[in-house]
């Protein structure tokens, strides 16, 4: 019996540790002194950030028109990185909330990464709206607050004032989920810490955790609680934000397949981008044991689900505008896969729908550099499918007067790299400060697919 | 109301004599356009003015009057309120009426005069932004002797030594200028002429139509320019005339034209162009033939061979070469002729004698003299004689000439000779110009005098004989300039104010030309009030019609293989190059290409294939005559024009234009709006010919080469029709049905014909948004609207729009709220046919813009407006997107308004906008405001007419509609009523307040015939 | 008042769950149980009541959103109605989104807080341990000794039989 459980489910962390040793795992590289490649990691990814920070200074001093934008294309890169970047944040919730509720026990050594991502993702994101109006410091208007104009409030029937709302829902939902995550890791850290600093900073953190029951009980709940609220809450973000398009009058941007298409895209880039990290942290801080070929095959698996979804939906976008009748959607599609931005187009669909069918081989999926350069490729295609979305369906609209192309200038291509900065950025700090592995959770799957184990909970 | 102008215009006469104190004030405000620097007086003033504002303000509202700080408060200028002074404008020499409006003393923007005859309430867009010269700070602001800063006393007293001399040694004395159409001034440069031995006064245009009226002296013994009634004729046939554009006086023309072509009464004239490209007029043309300029004059004999056969006239042409134009059609337009003898009109735009005479002896032998053409009440809009030009130029070469004035005329620019010509000038011994800026001939002029704006002194002009315009002054003159009649005045010994100059001429010369009036006094005011009277005209003796000299032209000169025909065309905003100063002008996109500030070489698709070129390579043209310069331009590929001709527009390259080396924003990638040569475009006067007499604009050859080089054209359109590229045009789509048209045959059937028909969508909830009040729409003719592109300047002045400058442009961001959209698409015929189409914001009912904003910053009104509200803007740029119609303007950059004197031309009414905002069409809130509260004040409801949008009221051809639609018996909803009406984009069910008209093209065979049975029957 | 606790200290949650149950067997009472990580089945072992957090959350979530819809539908049909795009003033369905958003904030919101407030957890709260490690790899079960018949050596033997690690005796006020 036991022998067959292990021949039915390996362990979901290998080398079998002791409880003491997750802990020592987890906690010693933090404690340790950084390693050379951090450092660099950290100085590459910083001076990415200082530009962005320079181009978005500039930019905000001497105006809009500092980029390629025009009367027709009135978003572009902007606004492509902002749904890229929302899209990337939404793994971490799935992952922490989604795949909780499905009792997906492997989640447990990736969910703390992976919300990190998502919060890191959704500052990135947020910058954008921001930084991408005429009068950024005038930002704050889309805030329904008392004023002395009337008081005039805010249409509520904007879809911009939608995405503020579910942003910053979203950002808040996340950054608790990931603190209560993190409340009884905190606690450990603070008690084996032997710098002072550490304990004391993780003794303000961990608001007096100690384990007691009471508490732990009390904990499962919220954390249940957040994973239900968090799941609908995921989901109604990418579908707001593609409302951004789908209640435009635009053809190409007004479809009812979008808030399915966008979720999906969403959680496919957002996998993509999971596998990404894990697989630079497994490396990074040593954690093959925790971080297994495994969780590498599972969330393989979701990839290609999802680029099944995505490529189902470029295949309708193109059904319906056929089936329309009306000339001007046609025209976008045939315009999007044969006009001037062909080569987009096909990056598109070539790195999100082609590629990915790869990982139907085992063989594929168990050799991590390939993984690896699939997931890079993923998430270009993905930044392009926003790109295409929003650019052709603008510079070429109803009234042919008004079409014109779209090109970068360097100043936005500078902030597309700052975003990246920032990203990469505050997850090496991360990496850095705080357990990459929820070393509770962990602790609590230690045993799954092991001999003395009733595979019940599973 | 026009009433009520003559009673202000009296009192303000008695102001005038008390206004200079407050007006020398405003204009000593910014001494040379910049501020004046400040003492410490003035600081104590400025604190003590602060202080007392404080204290009243705080305490209770100070009435608005006390906010004008007029010094001598004048009656009838009310804070806030506009006047409006009748004038003429002098941007050309049409000499068409404008009604100057006045805001605070100061002219904010010019409008046409409804009431003067020549222009019928249009104004073109070069008279309109001619307000911008009155601003310009480069403005010459005093008298220059030898470049260095003089005064009047000093010049006055060297120039008369001078002349004394010339007198005395009876030197040559010479007058050149441009046509003068001011009958005063006329009479004063005589009487001042008359004053020396050896003495006359050359004129010339430098879009010259000598060949015109040297053919008229042949044929009729009288060098005149008949008038044209464009609205009598009933079959058009011109010869690369460019009535519509630019050719003598455009607005005038379109009014008559768009009379003539009254689709309501069934009445349409018949428009045939024959023209080498493709002009404003050839775009409008019910048959357009592109003919190589040498090809023109063989043209004119086939037709006079077989008009005259017809009408049994004698005209033996024997061994007449065949034309490129199918026979078939040139025998059915003479039919076309003969049926309406008397009621057509041949016009040949080319300047050349023989094809003068030819169309001349066209005219005559059909009857068209005294009906169509007028050549007893003549028109005195283009006066030049290149023959006397070519005289007076061998003088200078040979250096006779001892005194030359030069006014209104810059030669050493716009005739060819080029250093040859401005070193004969510099030999003149005393060379002195007139002028309002430092242009070339003014640079090499001993003397540079500035000449006031015709905005700031009394003048007067006789356009077309018999009606006889004022010109007065509405603003006090804001440099130390003098008008050249009272320069004159002072060299003739007996120096007077202009005023005086004008008033006396006209009671000895103009006054009794007349019988309705018998008091002086009456008869000026009424003048002075209408800006126009009519008298008669001066008697004209013609001789009868002389056809010895006509002679055929028994064939066409074409180029030798490889080389192009040369054509020298002006545009509608260049003109001969004397707007080269005005931004606006530069900014405002050719009404064909849509390019601006460049002037490029136009060649056929086919030639560019030839050549193997694209829209941007640049080419060099060199002259057969080998031109001084190798002349280097970037292609502009022009469907519609012959294949073997190269055309390049006049009038660029001018020194005036290197001001605009740093116009528009100036960031990272800007890139600046001039040439390599430091100014805009290239000059292509160099390539003129002075040669039998006469100026010759097409009659060179050139070699075409590759340079292998780029200049990106900046266009305010890329793509050019309206069916998308082939390979992206989904199964069973052609054209877009963007513009909607027709043929007369078919609107003779079916006035609805060609509209398409969209059911009226159910809205899915309640409609909680009644109109009580007005509720205002506009109507556009796209059949009439000749894509002129006054209307689209008329907006820039009134509602404040910056120049962007020429990067700006070229990344598609310019600001101009209403844009003529220009589609070409080819007929059976195989003729390119061009759709203009003026869009602007369309004010939706259900509008897409409005639902996206999350800030509220645009949203509807009650009388039906989609209004933006600028500082609610935070600038997400949704708006602009989700617009279908593209018809919002974005500030991408804080546009420079730092030229304080210039800025006094903005509209105090409009909102100057910041960076990061969006803006747009308001249909003229302003406007629409003001009539609100003055029908408010008198407690009626706006009348119909009582507003009127900046746009409609400039258009020369009325194509524009505006008012109440909730109004039944408004103009405008008459005209939504009109079957020819449809909306742009109408199945998006955005409901949009701006309606459009078919446009009907009077081509196919059968519509002559009904058009005609319509007309007799 | 001072109390007298007995420590119980395991390695393994197995074990631990042992010794619970065994305690409340003999009817001991079970002041706490302190684990490094969220043990499966301790509640029910411990008899705990389920938590009425979910409820606070509930009742968050529905004010929120009821709150929200108000709250557009007051801003714009009655307190300043502006036609915008020809809708009606009162466009319920555009409403829905941003009355999602704040419900869902304010449930997780409340849910977060109520935690910390029961479970008196507040930033630089100084933390007490039973004993060393049970935030690491220690579980430790703490009975309270009730009345004279309470014979700790006996307990401790019990709890050694479960391969408890070491047991210790604490005479003390408030422990957690």
């Amino acid at each position: 019996m036991a022998e067959a459980a292990i021949a039915l489910r390996p362990p979901l962390i290998a080398g079998d540790k002791s409880i003491a040793q997750v802990t020592h795992d987890v906690c010693a590289p933090m404690e340790a002194r950084p390693t050379a490649l951090w450092w660099v990691a950290l100085l590459i990814s910083s001076s990415f950030l200082l530009l962005g920070a320079a181009a978005i200074a500039y930019q905000i001093s001497v105006g809009v028109g500092t980029w390629g934008l025009n009367r027709t294309v009135g978003w572009a890169f902007d606004i492509t990185n902002f749904v890229f970047w929302i899209g990337i944040g939404h793994a971490g919730t799935l992952i922490s909330a989604i795949l909780f509720l499905f009792r997906q026990r492997w989640r447990t050594s990736v969910n703390r990464a992976a919300e990190a991502m998502t919060i890191f993702a959704v500052m990135c994101a947020g910058i954008f709206p921001v930084i991408h109006t005429g009068r950024p410091w005038f930002a704050y208007w889309m805030f329904p607050y008392p004023n002395t104009r009337g008081s005039l409030w805010i249409n509520f029937r904007s879809p911009l004032v939608w995405d503020f709302f579910a942003i910053s829902t979203y950002f808040t939902v996340s950054a608790m989920f990931w603190f209560i995550g993190m409340l009884p890791d905190l606690a450990t850290i603070r008690d084996r810490a032997t710098a002072k600093w550490r304990r004391k900073l993780a003794g303000l953190m961990s608001l007096g955790w100690n384990g007691s029951y009471r508490a732990w009980q009390r904990y499962e709940v919220v954390y249940l609680m957040l994973a239900g609220l968090g799941t609908p809450l995921v989901i109604s973000v990418h579908t707001i934000v593609s409302w951004d398009f789908a209640t435009a009058v635009l053809p190409g941007w007004h479809a009812t397949i979008f808030p399915p298409y966008f979720v999906a895209g969403a959680i496919f880039s957002g996998m993509a981008m999971v596998l990404t990290l894990m697989i630079i942290a497994r490396k990074l801080m040593r954690l093959e044991d925790y971080i297994t070929l495994r969780h590498i095959d599972r969330m393989c698996k979701l990839v290609i689900t999802t680029s099944g979804i995505v490529g189902l939906s470029y295949g309708t976008e193109f059904f319906t505008a056929l089936y329309s009748g009306s000339s001007y959607e046609q025209f976008v599609f045939l315009n999007r896969a044969l006009g001037p931005l062909f080569w987009g187009y096909w990056t598109m669909v070539g790195c999100n729908v082609f590629i990915p069918q790869l990982l139907w081989f085992r063989r594929v999926r168990a050799y991590v550099p390939a993984v690896f350069l699939i997931c890079i490729l993923v998430n270009v295609g993905m930044w392009f499918e926003r790109f295409i979305i929003i650019v052709t369906s603008l510079s070429r609209d109803f009234i042919p007067a008004n079409w014109f192309h779209y090109a970068p200038t360097r100043v936005e291509v500078a902030t597309l790299l700052g975003s990246f900065g920032l990203f990469f950025t505050l997850f090496l700090l991360f990496c850095r400060f705080i357990p990459v592995i929820a070393v509770a959770e962990v602790k609590g799957v230690l045993k799954y697919g092991k001999p003395q184990l009733e595979s019940a909970h599973e | 109301m026009s009433k009520k102008r003559t009673k202000r215009y009296w009192k303000s006469l008695k102001e005038r004599d008390a206004a200079p104190d407050v007006l020398n004030a405003r204009a000593d405000e910014f001494p040379e356009g910049g501020p004046r620097q400040f003492r410490r007086r003035d600081f104590l003033k400025a604190t003590g003015f602060t202080l007392g504002v404080a204290f009243a303000t705080g305490c209770s509202r100070a009435p608005v009057q006390r906010a004008i700080p007029l010094l001598s408060q004048s009656e009838e200028i009310v804070p806030g309120r506009s006047l409006f002074y009748a004038s003429t404008c002098a941007g050309c020499s049409a000499g068409c009426g404008l009604l100057a409006k006045v805001r605070d003393g100061r002219p904010i923007k010019l409008e046409g005069n409804p009431q003067h005859p020549v222009s019928r309430g249009g104004l073109c867009a070069t008279g309109q932004a001619n307000i911008l010269g009155l601003y310009d700070s480069q403005r010459l602001q005093h008298p220059l002797k030898d470049g260095k800063k003089s005064s009047w006393a000093e010049i006055d007293h060297e120039i008369q030594s001078e002349l004394a001399n010339v007198r005395r040694d009876h030197g040559a004395v010479r007058f050149l200028s441009g046509t003068i159409t001011s009958p005063t001034t006329r009479a004063e440069i005589r009487e001042f002429l008359a004053g020396f031995p050896e003495a006359h006064h050359v004129v010339y245009d430098p879009l010259s139509n000598s060949a015109l009226l040297d053919a008229h002296e042949q044929t009729h013994g009288v060098r005149v320019l008949p008038r044209f009634h464009f609205d009598k004729a009933e079959v058009i046939v011109s010869f690369d005339a460019d009535f519509l554009g630019t050719w003598i006086s455009p607005v005038g023309y379109t009014a008559d034209y768009r009379a003539g072509r009254d689709l309501d009464a069934k009445r349409v004239s018949y428009h045939v162009q024959f023209e080498p490209r493709m002009s404003v007029t050839g775009s409008k043309a019910d048959r357009r033939l592109a003919v190589a300029p040498g090809e023109m004059g063989l043209l004119l004999t086939h037709l006079a061979q077989r008009v005259a056969r017809k009408v049994g006239a004698p005209f033996v042409s024997p061994e007449l070469e065949a034309s490129s134009v199918d026979s078939v059609f040139l025998e059915e337009l003479a039919d076309r002729l003969c049926r309406a003898r008397g009621r057509s009109l041949i016009l040949c735009g080319t300047n050349d004698l023989q094809q003068q005479l030819l169309s001349n002896y066209l005219n005559h032998i059909l009857g068209n003299y005294g009906s169509t053409l007028d050549i007893d009440k003549p028109s005195l809009q283009a006066q030049g004689s290149d023959k006397e030009l070519g005289e007076l130029l061998a003088e200078l070469q040979d250096g006779k000439v001892k005194a030359l004035f030069v006014y209104g005329a810059n030669p050493a620019f716009d005739l060819p000779g080029g250093d040859g010509l401005a070193g004969a000038l510099r030999k003149v011994p005393l060379l002195v110009s007139f002028a309002q800026r430092v242009d070339e001939t003014a640079a090499l002029a001993r003397y540079v005098l500035p000449e006031q704006h015709y905005l700031e002194s009394w003048n007067d002009a006789e356009p077309v004989s018999g009606l006889v315009s004022v010109s007065q002054p509405t603003i006090h003159p804001l440099g130390d300039a003098r008008s050249l009649v009272e320069s004159i005045a002072t060299w003739n010994g007996k120096p007077k104010p202009a005023y005086d100059l004008v008033r006396e001429h006209w009671k000895a010369e103009v006054f009794p030309r007349q019988k309705k009036e018998s008091n002086f006094d009456a008869f000026w005011d009424r003048a002075v009030h209408d800006g126009v009277a009519e008298v008669e005209s001066l008697p004209i003796k013609t001789r009868e019609f002389n056809t010895q000299l006509v002679r055929p032209i028994l064939k066409a000169q074409r180029p030798e293989t490889g080389a192009f025909a040369l054509v020298l065309y002006p545009t509608v905003a260049m003109l001969d190059g004397r707007n080269a100063y005005n931004p606006w002008l530069h900014e405002l996109p050719d009404p064909i290409t849509k390019v601006t500030w460049d002037n490029y070489a136009s060649i056929s698709p086919t030639a560019a294939q030839r050549l193997g070129v694209v829209d941007g390579d640049v080419v060099r043209l060199e002259n057969d005559g080998g031109s001084p310069e190798a002349f280097e331009l970037p292609v502009c590929i022009q469907p519609g024009q012959q294949d073997q001709v190269i055309a390049v527009a006049l009038g660029y390259g001018s020194k005036l234009s290197a001001r605009f080396a740093k116009v528009g924003p100036q960031w990272l990638d800007a890139i600046i709006s001039v040439g390599d040569k430091g100014v805009v475009g290239l000059n292509a006067a160099p390539l003129l010919r002075l040669s039998d007499g006469v100026l010759q604009y097409d009659s060179a050859q050139v070699k075409v080469s590759r340079t292998g080089r780029q200049r990106e054209l900046a266009s305010t359109q890329t793509h050019n029709t309206l069916t998308v590229p082939k390979k992206l045009t989904p199964p069973g789509s052609g054209a877009r049905s963007v513009v909607q048209e027709t043929t007369l045959a078919a609107y003779l059937k079916d006035p609805h014909a060609g509209v398409e028909d969209h059911e009226e969508k159910e809205d899915l909830w309640p409609t909680d948004h009644p109109y009580p009040g007005p509720r205002w729409g506009m109507v556009i003719d796209q059949n009439a609207c000749t894509g002129c592109s006054s209307c689209v300047i008329a907006c820039q002045v009134e509602n404040n729009i910056p120049v962007v400058g020429r990067d700006e442009i070229r990344r598609n961001r310019e600001m101009h709220w209403l844009r003529i959209d220009r589609y070409y698409s080819e007929a059976e015929s195989g003729q390119i046919e061009v759709a203009y189409e003026p869009l602007m914001c369309q004010q939706c009912e259900n509008a897409p813009c409005e639902t996206v904003c999350p800030v509220l910053a645009t949203v509807h009104s009650e009388d039906g407006l989609n209004q933006q509200v600028y500082n609610r803007c935070i600038g997400t740029r949704y708006c602009a997107n989700n617009c279908p119609y593209k018809g919002r303007r974005f500030n991408w950059f804080n546009y420079a308004h730092d030229d304080q004197l210039q800025n006094l031309v903005l509209n105090p009414d409009v909102a100057v906008r910041s960076r990061g905002v969006m803006e747009k069409c308001t249909f003229c809130v302003q406007r629409i405001q003001e009539a609100k509260i003055e029908a408010k004040r008198r407690g009626e409801r706006v009348s119909d007419g009582a507003v009127q949008t900046a746009c409609q009221q400039s258009c020369p051809a009325q194509a524009i509609y505006f008012g109440d639609l909730n109004d039944p018996n408004s103009q405008v909803s008459k005209m939504m009523a009109n079957p020819r009406r449809y909306r742009v984009l109408e199945e998006l069910n955005v409901r949009p307040a701006v309606g459009y008209l078919t446009i009907v093209r009077n081509c196919s065979q059968e519509g002559k015939e009904e058009s005609k049975e319509e007309h007799h029957g | 008042m001072s109390k007298r606790l007995l420590i119980g200290v395991f390695e393994s949650e197995d074990d631990t769950l042992a010794a619970i149950r065994a305690s409340r067997q003999r009817g001991f009472k079970v002041v706490d149980v302190y684990a490094p990580y969220a043990v499966h089945g301790v509640e029910e072992a411990m008899g705990l009541a389920p938590s009425r957090i979910p409820w606070v959350v509930f009742a968050l979530g529905v004010l929120g959103g009821g709150l929200k819809v108000w709250f557009e539908f007051w801003t714009t049909a009655v307190d300043w109605p502006v036609n915008v795009g020809g809708k009606p003033f009162n466009s319920l369905p555009a409403f829905v989104p941003v009355t999602f958003e704040v419900m869902v904030l304010f449930a997780a919101v409340g849910a977060v807080l109520s935690f910390f407030f029961v479970c008196r957890l507040y930033p630089a709260k100084r933390a007490v341990l039973p004993v060393a490690g049970v935030t690491d790899n220690r579980f430790a079960v703490v009975l309270e000794e009730t009345d004279s018949t309470f014979d700790p050596a006996e307990v401790g033997k019990m709890f050694e039989k479960l391969h408890a690690v070491h047991v210790d005796e604490q005479i003390t006020g408030e422990v957690a």
